[in-house]
């Protein structure tokens, strides 16, 4: 019996859980304009799993890489959620990510 | 030095699952008459992946299957997920589907409206906007 894919299974599982947790926690103290960089890290960490030597080490990197892509694409709608009321709305000034007029021109992706 | 592909594949099979994961549950429970047949397909199809998992001797070929499989498996569990979004009108119900329209039926915030396919307008909704939204739309 092999082991390796269930068990990655289960960690992806938690990973993901995870995921949703800082997607909450991110939109509500930074808001969704922060994609592009959330989105270039996971590309940056499953690239970076590449040479990782160890197989447990890579696919985790790779796991986590690709729930930071699929975070980011969560944003946009986290942020309408909290402004119907489905989630705490944070009505403070967040912080702008840089080049933030640029960003503002490129449509949030979503999936 | 040798790339070491496993965290690619890794990635991808999460991707994957998580995406057409995502918009096949969706897509289903909007269409499906009955709820509890896709959630078992989901279910025996994520525990064939998993077999499949345990018994490939290929660390590559396990983590995909794995991964995928594990992600089919909690699919069974969003579609009930998701049927409890659409009797709380958090996802849109099918008038079509006699599943949700019994749900339109006997639950006031149940909607055909889709609430989330719009931009985020950085503030709070006051209490009668989304129902000049919902209008504005019918």
């Amino acid at each position: 019996m092999n082991f390796f894919g269930l068990i990655l299974g289960l960690a992806a599982l938690l990973i993901i859980g995870f995921g949703f947790v800082w997607v909450i926690r991110g939109e509500y103290y930074l808001g969704y304009l922060w994609w592009p960089y959330i989105m270039g890290l996971g590309i940056l960490i499953v690239v970076g799993s590449m040479f990782v030597q160890s197989n447990w080490g890579s696919a985790l990197m790779g796991i986590f890489g690709v729930s930071l892509i699929w975070g980011s694409t969560e944003l946009k709608e986290q942020a309408i959620r909290t402004e119907l009321g489905w989630y705490p709305f944070n009505a403070n000034q967040k912080p702008d990510p840089p080049f933030v007029e640029i960003i503002r021109n490129w449509p949030a992706p979503h999936l | 030095m040798t790339l070491n592909w496993i965290g690619v594949i890794a990635a991808s099979a999460t991707f994957l699952g998580v995406w057409i994961g995502h918009i096949s549950v969706r897509k289903i429970e909007y269409l499906s008459p009955t709820i509890w047949v896709p959630s078992c397909a989901a279910l025996l199809i994520g525990l064939f992946l998993e077999f499949g998992a345990l018994l490939s001797k290929n660390h590559h070929l396990s983590a995909a299957l794995g991964i995928f499989g594990i992600t089919v498996l909690w699919d069974a569990l969003e579609f009930w997920r998701q049927q409890n979004r659409v009797q709380k009108g958090h996802a849109p119900a099918n008038p079509n589907n006699p599943r949700h329209a019994r749900i339109l039926h006997s639950s006031t915030l149940s909607t055909n409206f889709d609430w989330l396919d719009r931009n985020p307008i950085g503030r709070r909704l006051t209490v009668e906007e989304p129902k000049g939204i919902q209008k504005s739309w019918q």
